[in-house]
This record gives C-alpha cells, structure tokens and sequence, in this order.
C-alpha cells in the first residue's frame, strides 16, 4: 500500500499519515456514509451549533463539519465559512484526516509537506493551522472530520486535542439519532404503504367476490322468462348481500304436449354451499319433469337427489312445483305441489259483497302436509289443483318477502302480505303485481334483510290479451339477478 | 346481548334425558347447540326430549340443527322428541312439515310420560 509521511504528526514523529484509502475498506466506509443518508441534506441546528461551539472553543475564525463522499468533501455545517459546501478531496487537510484512527493536528500548513499543496491553504482562505478529529461509527468507519481552521499558526494542548475528539463523538450520536428517526419516519411509511396496499387489495377482493357472486347468480337463474301464450309471467330477484350468492330459485319451463312447469324455492343457508344446492336442485327439477306429469313426484326426485349429495341430511330446501295445462274453457289448470314452503296466494277479483276494501279475493294455497325437501329420507309431499282463470293471477315467493320488517320491527307476516294483496287492484296483471310487491318491500322501512325472490303469473282477460298482442309480448321480467341493492 | 346457547340436562330417567334450551337458536348458536346435543346422544341419552320453552328464537339454521339431531338420534337407535315448542317454532315446523315427524308435546311432562308408557325399548 502507498503511503506518504507527513512532517508534523501531532508533534509525534514516527506516526504515518495514509494518503491513499484501502479500497476494502473505502468502499465500507461510502457504504457507512450512505446508510446515514446524510450527504446534501439540508443544514441542521444541531450540527452547526457544534460547528460553532468549536470555532469559540478554540477560538478560531472557522470551524466545520464535514462528510467525506467518494470524491469531494462536503461541508454539513460550516462556521466562519460562507458560499462554500464542498471542496475536493485533495490531500493535507481533511481528506488526509478520514483516512486517520486518531486526531490530525497541523500547526503551521506551510510546514507540511502535503498540507502546504492544500487548495486551502494555497487559496484565498489561506488556511496556516488546520486541526480535525474522525467521526468514526461504532463498527469503525470515518464518515468525515469536525475540523478547526485559523489563518494564523499556532498549536494545541493534548486536552484540547481530546475536546476535538469529543465534539466529533457528539456529531457521530447526532447522526445516530439522526439515522434512528429516520428508521422510525420509514417503517412508518413501509407500514402505512403496507396498509394502504392491503386495503386496496381488500377493495379488490371485495369487487371480485361481488362479481363472482352476482356471475354465479346469473347462472342460477334463468336468464328471461319464456314468453307462454296466454299467460303473463313476472318475476323479481333480490339477493341481500352482493358479496353471497343468495339461495332462491326459480324457473319456468316448456313441458312435452303443450304444458308448462313452474318452480320456485329456497335453500336454507346462503354462499357457495348453498349455490351447489341449488344448482343441483334446478336441474334435478327441470329433469324430473320430464319424465313425469306428476308434480309430487317431482319433488320427491329432488328429495331423493339431496339425500344422495355428499350433504345429506344437512342441506335442504323448501319448494314449490307445479305444471300448467292450457284449460279448454280458457286459463290454466295449475297442479301445485309444495315442500315446505310458505303458501303461494291465487288472487281474483273480490265479488261485490266483500266490501269497498276488498278489491282482489286472496287464497292462500298449501297442499297440506308437504315437508321441507332434502331433510328425510322418505319425506312426503302433497299437490293440489286450482283452475287460474283469465283476469286470475298466483303469486310465488320467499320468506325474505314475508319476514320483511316494518317500521314498528315486526315482520311483514302472511297477515301483512294478504292485507298488502286484498288491497290491491284486482285487474292488474303477473307484471303489475310483483311490481308493487317491490314496492311493497321498498317501502318497508328494515326492507328485506333475506333473499326474495318473486314468481307471478296471471291470466289475461280477452281485453288484455289483445293488449298484450299489440304490444308484441306477454312475459315480463324484472328479475334483477346481478346483485343490484335496493 | 346474550348470544350463547345453554342446554341443561334436567332430568336422566334411565336412556331418555331431558334437557332444557335457553337462548336464540341462529346462525351462531345452532352449531353448538347440535354438538352439544349429540354429545348428551353418545353419553347414552339416546332418547333426547328437547325442553324448548327457553327458545326466544329459532331461524333455518336452528331448524337445521334440529334436524341434525333427530338424524343423530336415530343412528343412536334413539329417537328426538320436543316439548313446549313456543308458537313461532312451532309455525316453522308446521310449515315445514317437520312436525309431523318429530313427536312433539306441550309439556315436559306430557312428552316424558309419552315416552315411557310408549312400547319398545325406552
């Protein structure tokens, strides 16, 4: 390794001066000096008090805090020394004192044979004493030099050299704390970035747990109504979270000889587990009744398909079916199988006798004895028929409907519901009707916190047909399966 | 609010118990309440009479819990029966036809003296 000796070594001959960095142990160092992240950084108090506490201490004109960078020196704090920030890293003064364990002390510049080259002491400053003591990091790297600086020569005592040594043992714990905050200000950042990152991951999840479900959905319901001749069709989905898939159903479907099938249920449960039940329940009703006109064996298909599913006795669901068949004296002969659903409501135009209040006769309709369907093996259901005439119409729901709240926090109730039904216009068609069952709901001031679901068909009068012809279509659907809350 | 379920076993006439249900049976207690059932089931209680006068309120998911442990029962070569259904209940069941299945009675009493005068292994 080159070295050069200096003639004046703290008054002590012998001891050498390194000019010339170890390349080992400079690239430590820059990488010391950049782990405190201190080089351009704006002027700080602390560090130009120590600065000034200096110069006073040894009553010199200027004194400095320095940071040695790969190739300049530059001035964290500067006491006596104005426009300057940095300087070469030219031998002599500080840059020959970062490459020293210990304090570096030149009485008179001139004198020595590497300072007196110094742009310092060459220059206009003309700097005759020069003294700096390494700021030096626990683990052993020199990040720079406090120095003292007079244009006149003169020379220190021992205890002062010491003083030097201990001014830059407090800019090294300035740093320190300096560097400390810094970690603490950063992993607050990290944190905050952290969190700010989980969060949008969070929205992100949340949007696609939305679409999948409201996806799902669509495939559990059908797409549009048929449109049937001669019947009115009208139905409404509202799922109460657009984060869960909801477990109602419904669907209805062209039969062999000119008939209808109709169904529509709810699976106990909501989510995934509930999405297979009823996908499973779809497609075993739709299946089943084509192989067979009777609608309590229908079910009894989809109840013998639910005890078969790895959920046995777990998952089940309640459900009406019925077939229509086109009457020769005009409407439907509707058969009407139930397990364990709430009763479906035939309304009719309320006789005269019945009162100003009553406007639409309301007959609730429940095949007796009907079970909840996937529970019990050998679960028994029962069918019954009613003849729909035109200006008729048969309300199909779900308990989300009936279990509605009101103002007062009672439920809607099948009292609620009828009251709601007789009420209403008797004329108005499947469409007309589960319109103001919506609205009916959106009124309710807790609103449904269930799934409903909603299955309308009514008959025509010959009036309406002809209405109905003229305006191209009979079937209507205000099914809003893509998750939309009210 | 009180969300927990209790069961207490009140009474233990030889393989029939009778255990008492306070609290809401939802989403969040039904499973406990199944657990626990089951567990009175497999200590040799395989006739459960199931005391719900306790029950403020009972949604789907009691319902099936219910149904779970009337299947457990049964595998046990037992039976489940209900007593002092409160009316809501009791509409859920009829409305489900679950009623016709799981022997039900107004009181205790009545379903414990039921089941020991009925034949069969008691």
């Amino acid at each position: 390794m080159p070295e050069q000796a200096s003639a004046f070594e703290d008054g002590v001959p012998g001891k050498r001066l390194h000019l010339v960095p170890d390349e080992v142990v400079e690239a430590d160092r820059m990488e010391a000096v950049r782990r405190y992240d201190i080089l351009d950084t704006p002027p700080d108090g602390a560090f130009d008090r120590v600065a000034a506490l200096a110069a006073r201490l040894f009553d010199v004109p200027v004194a400095t805090v320095t940071i040695v960078d790969e190739d300049r020196i530059w001035f964290k704090a500067a006491h006596g020394l104005d426009g300057v920030s940095e300087i070469g890293r030219d031998p002599g003064l500080c840059g020959s004192a970062v490459l020293r364990d210990d304090a570096l002390v030149i009485p008179d510049t001139l004198l020595d044979d590497v300072a007196c080259g110094n742009p310092l002491v060459t220059g206009p400053l003309g700097v005759r004493f020069y003294a700096a003591a390494p700021i030096t990091t626990a683990d052993g790297h020199k990040l720079g030099t406090i120095n003292v600086l007079d244009t006149k020569p003169r020379s220190i005592t021992s205890e002062q050299t010491a003083t030097l040594t201990d001014l830059a043992a407090i800019v090294l714990d300035e740093m320190e704390l300096r560097l400390s905050a810094l970690r603490t200000v950063r992993q607050e950042q990290r944190a905050a970035e952290a969190e700010r990152a989980a969060r949008e991951q969070a929205e992100r999840d949340k949007a696609a747990i939305a679409s999948f479900a409201s996806t799902l959905q669509r495939t559990l319901l059908p797409p549009a109504l048929p449109t049937a001749p001669g019947l009115e069709l009208a139905c409404h989905y509202h799922t109460a979270s657009v984060h869960d898939v909801g477990g109602d159903f419904y669907d209805v479907f062209p039969l062999p000889s000119g008939k209808w099938g109709l169904f529509l249920g709810d699976v106990c449960g909501k989510g995934a587990e509930a999405a297979t039940i009823t996908s499973l329940a779809r497609y075993t009703l739709r299946a089943s009744a084509q192989h067979t006109d009777d609608p309590v064996a229908v079910l009894e298909a989809l109840n013998n398909a639910l005890l078969a599913d790895v959920w046995a006795g777990s998952r089940f669901c309640t459900a009406f079916f019925a077939t229509l068949t086109p009457a020769a004296a005009g409407g439907f002969t509707v058969e009407l199988a139930a397990g364990g659903h709430p009763p479906a409501y035939h309304l009719s135009p309320a006789p005269p006798e019945a009162g100003p209040a009553t406007r639409t006769r309301v007959e609730a309709v429940r095949p007796k004895g009907g079970m909840l369907i996937g529970a019990f093996p050998g679960a028994h259901f029962a069918s019954t028929t009613r003849h729909l005439a035109p200006g008729q119409a048969l309300l199909l729901y779900t308990d989300g409907l009936t279990e509605a709240r009101t103002s007062t926090g009672a439920m809607l109730g099948d009292e609620g519901l009828t009251a709601f039904l007789a009420a209403r216009p008797a004329s108005c068609g499947a469409a007309q009707l589960v319109q103001d069952t919506v609205g009916l709901l959106d009124a309710l001031a807790g609103g449904a916190s269930d799934d409903v679901a909603l299955l309308a068909l009514s008959v025509p009068t010959s009036d309406q047909t002809a209405a109905a012809t003229r305006a191209g279509s009979t079937a209507h659907t205000t099914a809003a399966p893509a998750g939309e809350e009210h | 609010m009180t969300d927990d379920i209790e069961l207490a076993l009140t009474t233990t006439p030889g393989p029939a118990a009778v255990a008492t249900v306070t609290g809401e049976i939802d989403l969040h207690t039904a499973p406990g309440l199944r657990t626990r059932a089951l567990e009175l089931i497999g200590q040799g209680h395989r006739h459960l009479i199931l005391d719900l006068s306790g029950v403020g309120f009972c949604d789907s998911a009691g319902l099936s819990a219910l149904i779970g442990i009337w299947h457990g029962a049964k595998e046990a070569g037992g039976s489940l029966t209900l007593a002092a259904i409160p009316d809501r209940l009791m509409r859920m069941l009829t409305l489900t036809g679950v009623d016709s299945l799981l022997p039900h009675y107004p009181s205790t009493a009545e379903a414990l003296s039921a089941h020991q005068s009925a034949p069969g292994p008691a």
